[in-house]
């Protein structure tokens, strides 16, 4: 059987492998290997960067794997850190003072090479060089590579990228084995977590980090979200310790986990997408500022209002002037006799009066929005995401529908995005009409803020028709 | 190997979230750093918040300590929150003093709690970055051993959230928060010729925002220094093109008003208020006083319930800059596109 190895140019790393057969049948494999083919990639082994060559070979299919970097010492003892001298740090000294926990004395108890931290304080520039994504074989995603531009202080510094469990929950005994497996390959620090939700450890050297993975997999933890691919998607706490979340953003997490773990692990997309799960418009992910695809649960009808509770808040010295007086919508009225009322034609859902006044609940009539387009960067700067889909009822346990809708839109920016554009970038670009058609979304008024002021549009010859007989 | 997804919820829920999952019915703020919530099954959860490291940080041996306090304090499980604090879930109400000492005798602070000063987050700057411009792990430093108060009390109008990013790719959030602190670079783009060849050129051309880069012959590119607005877009799709940045070129802007809630003016990113102060490791002294300005005229003129985005639409930009001293340049409302003329001011409703 025929297979086909993707290999550094420079040294003959293999990155991945398929066979022939794979290639023609799974669509997910070719839409993969495609994307491999045509980007420049950085070796993990000899960390050039660009193409990868491809090289095929008609061996047997059961063929022993060609010997990897990393199978060598899996079995022997951690291979041994550099040792850092200890030089005089003045700066990190300075950081360390103060009443606030400082991070630079967390530093000093680990491995961690404290003069690339120390200098780059001092020099007022960062001493580290360039450094990328990278995949191990079986290990598509998950493993970043970081070079020194200081070689004589350390040669770099690699590092993983652990998803955590839905909640962020963590389990001491889990913890303390992940505490175990940074002190035996890596600088013994942790990151709890990073602003995109995952546990970072750093400090592996190359030939330890398919033994780390593996060891780390051992413990019920997954690695990924590097690369164009679905990074680690973060939820609100939700039904575990929240009392107004609309839908189970926790089971909504590990549904899309189920389906959807295959895009987490093998990049294929045009750029990174992100997914932020928050239960209610509170947004405590704050998905609408970070998320290109913001699912938001929403609720249609009115807040409920336990009138006995409300006025024994009152009672006991709650502000309900001031709530009413900062609903967005002015819609909220207090009559001491006739108790709290809302306007209905007003009212935004914002969840304003239920977060502050005890007695008050979110509506019955619940489902999730989905947003697009957010992020805090991109190519032009950062974007707040654009409502997509008002309400889609979210069916638990598969959500079904919901996840159907966000594949249909990813398939179409996979289609139609150029290269290393974000969702956002790529709306600015082709105009969310024209995306709200390509995903086949019905008109909404709550699709817009307001309509637009200029009469200047585009319209196809067949568009136009006698349209006086409707 | 890879290829198991995240771990089920029941392997990683604690007894007591279980129990009542999806069953809560309300929340209170009991003190500064704990939270009680009440369960329709009569039972109550007692939360406890604890600040952490900026850029949350930690060596092996700290983690290993919150994990024996877990299973002292809260049944062996504890909890990262989206702003990186730990809480101990499931504390029982009589030992939380006996908590709250523990920590504090280990030095961490509990609080982060409704009108207060939250955890900051930030980006790994200079730690362990090739783009940073500035090391916001340092600032936030700086900002917390300033703000430690106020994150133990509740004294603001409303809570405040405090970001930093090492660069204008924005990891940190700095644009998310009510105040952010984020780093930019104002320096060209370098190009290392003979690295240029491992370097897909068309992809490069095509991430400048601006256009500003070119091809130059079939090899070879050139930057139009007119148009570069110093994005490190270039040099993170290209090693050629990186390191960008450098001692006196790099510094930080300060944006406020970033939010995410739907209450109140809705959400709104943070805008640039100063777009330019250098860096001064190790403290940033320039950064705490602009960020102290912004804060102490924000406590005296916000209504309660008012986030800083929200203060801000209510009295108005010439009343922001006339409160807090802050000098003014035209560089805040410039652009690179069409949406810069957006930022002009129409109609003449003035509050002077």
């Amino acid at each position: 059987m025929e297979k086909v190895k993707l290999c550094c140019a420079k040294c003959g790393f293999t990155i991945e492998e398929y066979t022939a057969d794979e290639l023609a049948t799974v669509p997910r494999k070719a839409k993969r290997y495609k994307y491999l083919l045509n980007k420049s990639s950085i070796c993990p082994s000899c960390l050039a960067s660009g193409r990868l060559k491809e090289s095929r070979s008609t061996g047997e299919a059961v063929a022993a794997p060609a010997p990897q970097v990393g199978a060598k010492s899996s079995t022997t003892a951690p291979v041994a850190h550099e040792e850092h001298a200890a030089a005089a740090t003045p700066m990190m000294d300075a950081l360390a003072k103060g009443p606030w926990p400082s991070h630079t004395a967390e530093l000093k108890k680990t491995r961690y090479p404290v003069q690339m931290y120390e200098e780059a304080l001092q020099k007022r520039t960062t001493q580290w060089g360039y450094g990328g994504y990278v995949s191990l074989p079986g290990v598509a995603t998950g493993v970043l590579v970081r070079a020194s531009a200081r070689p004589e202080i350390t040669k770099g510094s690699n590092f993983v990228r652990i998803m955590d469990p839905c909640g962020n929950f963590f389990k001491a005994d889990a913890m303390r084995g992940l505490c175990d497996i940074a002190d035996k390959y890596a600088y013994g620090l942790l990151h709890l977590l990073s602003t995109g939700g995952d546990l970072e450890m750093l400090g592996i050297p190359t030939e330890n980090l398919k033994p780390a993975v593996e060891e780390i997999t051992k413990l019920g933890f997954d690695v990924g979200s590097t690369g164009d691919d679905y990074r680690t998607s973060e939820e609100c706490i939700g039904p575990a310790k929240c009392d107004l979340t609309l839908y189970d953003t926790l089971g909504f997490r590990y549904a899309w986990y189920q389906r959807f773990l295959d895009d987490v692990q093998y990049p294929r997309f045009p750029h990174k997408i992100k997914c932020k799960f928050a239960g209610c418009p509170n947004d405590c992910v704050r998905g609408g500022q970070k998320a290109d695809i913001f699912v938001c649960g929403v609720f249609r009808d009115l807040p409920k209002i336990d009138q006995a509770k409300v006025a024994s808040w009152v009672k006991g010295g709650g502000d309900i002037t001031l709530i009413c007086t900062r609903c967005p919508g002015g819609s909220l009225q207090w009559d001491a006799k006739k108790g709290l009322s809302i306007d209905g034609d007003s009212c935004m859902r914002c969840m304003y009066c239920i977060n502050k006044i005890s007695g008050m609940r979110p509506g019955d009539d619940r489902g999730v929005a989905i947003l697009v387009g957010g992020k805090m960067r991109g190519k032009y700067g950062p974007m707040l995401a654009k409502v997509l889909v008002p309400f889609i009822k979210a069916v638990p346990p598969d959500y079904k529908e919901v996840f159907d809708f966000i594949e249909r839109l990813t398939e179409v920016y996979d289609e139609h995005a150029r290269k290393k554009e974000r969702l956002g970038d790529f709306l600015l670009r082709i105009g969310i009409n024209e995306f709200f058609q390509l995903v086949g979304v019905e008109p909404s008024p709550l699709l817009f803020a307001q309509p637009r002021t200029n009469l200047f549009y585009h319209w196809e010859p067949s568009e136009i028709r006698d349209e006086r007989q409707k | 190997m890879p290829g198991i997804g995240v771990p089920t919820l029941e392997a990683s829920l604690p007894p007591i979230v279980k129990r009542n999952y999806g069953k809560w019915i309300t929340h209170e703020h009991v003190r500064p750093g704990v939270i009680k919530h009440d369960s329709e099954t009569g039972e109550a959860c007692y939360t406890v918040r604890v600040g952490m490291p900026p850029n949350a940080r930690v060596s092996t041996g700290t983690v290993r300590m919150f994990c024996d306090l877990s299973d002292e304090f809260s049944e062996g499980y504890f909890r990262i929150t989206q702003r990186n604090s730990i809480e101990f879930v499931g504390v029982p109400p009589a030992r939380i003093d006996e908590l709250i000492a523990v920590l504090a005798k280990a030095g961490y602070p509990v609080g982060g709690t409704n009108r207060s000063l939250h955890n900051t987050t930030c980006c790994t700057g200079y730690l362990h970055c090739h783009l940073a411009a500035s090391d916001p792990a340092a600032i936030m430093k700086s900002l917390s051993d300033m703000l430690i108060e106020d994150y133990k009390t509740e004294r603001f109008p409303a809570k405040l959230k405090i970001s930093g990013s090492g660069c204008i790719n924005n990891c940190g959030e700095g644009s998310c928060a009510d105040i952010g602190i984020v780093a930019i670079h104002r320096d060209l783009p370098p190009i290392h010729e003979e690295k240029l060849k491992g370097c897909e050129l068309p992809l490069v051309i095509s991430v400048c925002p601006t256009g500003a880069i070119k091809p130059k012959g079939p090899n070879m590119i050139e930057i139009d220094p007119k148009r570069c607005i110093h994005c490190p877009a270039c040099s993170v799709a290209c090693a050629a093109m990186a390191p960008i940045g450098s001692a006196n070129g790099d510094g930080v802007a300060i944006v406020v008003g970033g939010k995410a809630a739907n209450t109140g003016d809705g959400p709104a990113m943070a805008k640039v208020v100063v777009p330019y102060l250098p860096n001064n490791p190790p403290r940033w002294p320039e950064v705490t006083d602009v960020v102290k300005k912004i804060i102490d005229a924000w406590v005296a003129g916000a209504r309660k319930d008012e986030r800083v985005g929200e203060w801000i639409n209510r009295i108005g930009w010439p009343k922001f800059y006339q409160r807090t001293g802050l000098p003014l340049s035209f560089k805040v409302m410039d652009g690179y596109d069409a949406r810069a003329l957006e930022l002009a001011k129409t109609g003449v409703r003035f509050q002077w």
